[in-house]
């Protein structure tokens, strides 16, 4: 059973929500929408739920039109980025609630929801009141309810970005015990995520969105190793990937009164305009490197984030320790120039690293 | 810290309390111990013969009672169910929804007493619109005249005046809902109607039994409506408590007697106030 969608648009202001959003999902498949806030994600998988009814454009599942079914009788499960539960009920009922919407007998119905407390880790918690409960807690109970009815499409709206960082290494982690526990076989699984290293890690099929446009669909790893334009770079890389405006010529790239040798996929663009793309991670500290100040040095979790400076170019490296940098340091670098990415002056992919088009 | 001048912080306070609440109801209980009327004024003591009195020789006070349950229990219910349907509609994305709230609340801005004069015209056996317009069926009910009837037309001016405040409590509980619920509601598989059974009336459950205790306390005063509309009758058909008390005490001048019913009914009132909000958190909040 496929759910396709054709030139979705959804326009409710004077800014596109959705913009021609064509998709072809098939069962048993784990989708990944990957994009930065505001760029339709939510809009896109409220459509798919039936909340929200696009301006033009259709949705087929099962070979049926599937905007013309209402909300309650789509079978799509929801999960949102906000925890949503029924306050008056508790954890039990709260789980029980899709069920007791279809007429199912009471035993079968004690059953499944024990089945989903037991696959979210919340046995004994069945009488707990909702606001009793902590917020990683109060989303299992949400994703339990979202199991709990055997939903053939099951959305799940950027489901961990308001958890604290340990509880959402948890829950990722149970996701994908939960996804590849077999639950995926008839069901489209359609995840929407900020980020791209959640991406990466759930490993479906990825499509990127920005401001409601659809700009590239392909798996995770296509994604990550042949962005097809400047845009889609810097949405599937955190931080964002380096681009450097530079000149190529007699086999050098040349920028800022630096020259590096030019690796094999680069060579042989000598356009103006070219832009050069490279990853925080591809940059290193290095005592006989170019030297570039520092402009600001954040520490997140055991990486530290430099934000240096050299002329008009401004880029971040960012380095596994936890080192400790004053603004306006001098510090030396170097470039891991090989696993750099060319676009070109109109942003699309000129040459990757991993083979896309000129490489 | 200094304390020495809480008793003059507390004074005006105390003093309101004092003047306007403890004062008249000690008063009230001393008064209903007293034979005080129009022909023996004054404080005399004769134990509790007013009571011994309500309790075995007037029936009168009692059917008034009961006919005081019964309207205030029937316009409540009445007007929690309309207030709650209007809510719900102007709740909803309607159309003119801003001009359909505050057409609902007109009501409630008009004064009591000279709407049920209008009311009165309204219903006026052979002169009244109502009526005239019943004329196409051939039927004339004897709105203001007919024992059973009678109760009705209170219930309906009662219910057209205050259903506007049921309206406004409920509508002000509908929009400090939680949006959420109703999203998951509908995507869990509740169509329209199971939404409203399962999510949005547990979610008013703590809203409704504020607003229907409030209306209760209120509806049980009610007299203003039953003396303008039928001053008790047809007999003493319409007749509620306050309105009977109200007779006794300030037509008759039956001020002993009149007090000690007022204490009864205060009394009573209290505990079964009581009882009813305690089973409506019972039955509808499941506590």
């Amino acid at each position: 059973m496929d759910l396709v969608a054709n030139n979705l648009s959804y326009k409710p202001d004077d800014q596109y929500h959705l913009n021609e959003v064509s998709f072809n999902f098939k069962e048993g498949n784990l989708y990944t929408i990957l994009g930065r806030t505001l760029s339709g994600k939510t809009t896109l998988l409220k459509t798919i739920a039936g909340l929200v009814t696009p301006d033009s454009g259709e949705i087929e599942f099962d070979g049926k039109n599937f905007l013309k079914v209402p909300v309650w009788e789509r079978n799509v499960a929801m999960v949102y980025q906000q925890f949503i539960n029924y306050p008056h009920l508790n954890v039990f009922e709260n789980i029980a609630f899709p069920l007791k919407q279809r007429k199912i007998d009471q035993s079968i119905i004690n059953e499944k929801v024990m089945d989903a407390l037991k696959s979210v880790g919340l046995v004994g918690f069945e009488n707990r009141k909702i606001q009793e409960l902590s917020g990683g807690q109060q989303q299992r109970v949400s994703l339990a309810r979202s199991l709990v009815k055997n939903a053939k499409i099951l959305l799940l709206d950027e489901p961990l970005v308001n958890l604290d960082y340990k509880l959402r290494e948890q829950l990722r982690e149970e996701f994908k015990n939960l996804f590849s526990k077999g639950l995926a076989d008839e069901t489209i699984l359609i995840y929407s995520t900020t980020d791209p290293r959640e991406t990466m890690e759930l490993n479906g099929e990825v499509i990127v969105l920005d401001e409601g446009k659809v700009l590239q669909v392909g798996p995770a790893k296509e994604i990550f190793e042949n962005p097809n334009s400047l845009k889609v770079a810097e949405i599937s890389n955190d931080p964002p990937m380096n681009i450097i405006e530079a000149k190529i010529s007699d086999n050098q790239i040349r920028f800022e009164g630096i020259d590096v040798e030019a690796p094999q996929h680069l060579s042989k663009l000598t356009e103006d305009g070219l832009k050069i793309g490279l990853r925080s991670s591809d940059i290193e500290l290095n005592e006989n490197g170019h030297e570039f100040e520092v402009e600001l040095a954040e520490i997140s979790g055991s990486e530290t984030l430099l934000h240096l400076k050299r002329g008009d170019t401004k880029i971040i490296v960012s380095i596994e320790e936890v080192l400790n940098f004053k603004i306006h340091d001098k510090v030396k670098i170097n470039f891991k120039i090989n696993r750099a990415y060319a676009f070109h002056a109109d942003g699309k992919l000129a040459s990757s690293p991993f083979g896309g088009l000129n490489g | 810290m200094n304390f020495k001048h809480k008793y003059f912080f507390l004074f005006p306070g105390l003093f309101v309390l004092i003047g306007i609440l403890i004062f008249p109801i000690i008063f009230v209980v001393r008064l209903s111990l007293s034979g005080w009327n129009s022909y023996n004024p004054g404080l005399d003591y004769i134990g509790l013969e007013n009571y011994i009195r309500l309790f075995t020789d007037d029936p009168r006070f009692w059917e008034s009672f009961f006919r005081l349950s019964f309207l205030s229990v029937t316009t409540v219910i009445l007007q929690y169910v309309i207030g709650f349907a209007l809510a719900h509609m102007v709740w909803k994305d309607i159309k003119f929804k801003r001009f359909f709230r505050v057409l609902f609340l007109v009501p409630m801005m008009t004064t009591p007493v000279i709407m049920t004069v209008i009311w009165r015209t309204f219903f006026h056996e052979s002169l009244g619109p109502v009526n005239d317009m019943l004329s196409i069926f051939g039927v004339a009910p004897k709105w203001l005249t007919d024992p059973v009837i009678a109760k009705f037309t209170v219930i309906i001016v009662e219910v057209w005046q205050w259903t506007p405040f049921m309206f406004l409590l409920l509508l002000a509980g509908l929009l400090s809902l939680p949006k959420e619920p109703f999203l998951a509601a509908a995507i869990d598989g509740a169509s329209p109607v199971r939404k409203f059974i399962y999510v949005t009336f547990p979610l008013m459950a703590p809203i409704s039994i504020g607003a229907i205790i409030i209306r209760l306390i209120e509806a049980s005063k009610i007299m203003d409506t039953v003396y303008v509309l039928t001053s008790g009758g047809p007999g003493t058909s319409t007749e509620t408590s306050s309105f009977y008390i109200f007779i006794k005490g300030l037509r008759e001048f039956q001020m002993g007697y009149a007090a000690s019913m007022s204490f009864t009914y205060l009394i009573i009132m209290i505990i079964s106030l009581t009882i009813i909000a305690k089973v409506l958190t019972k039955v509808l909040l499941k506590e």
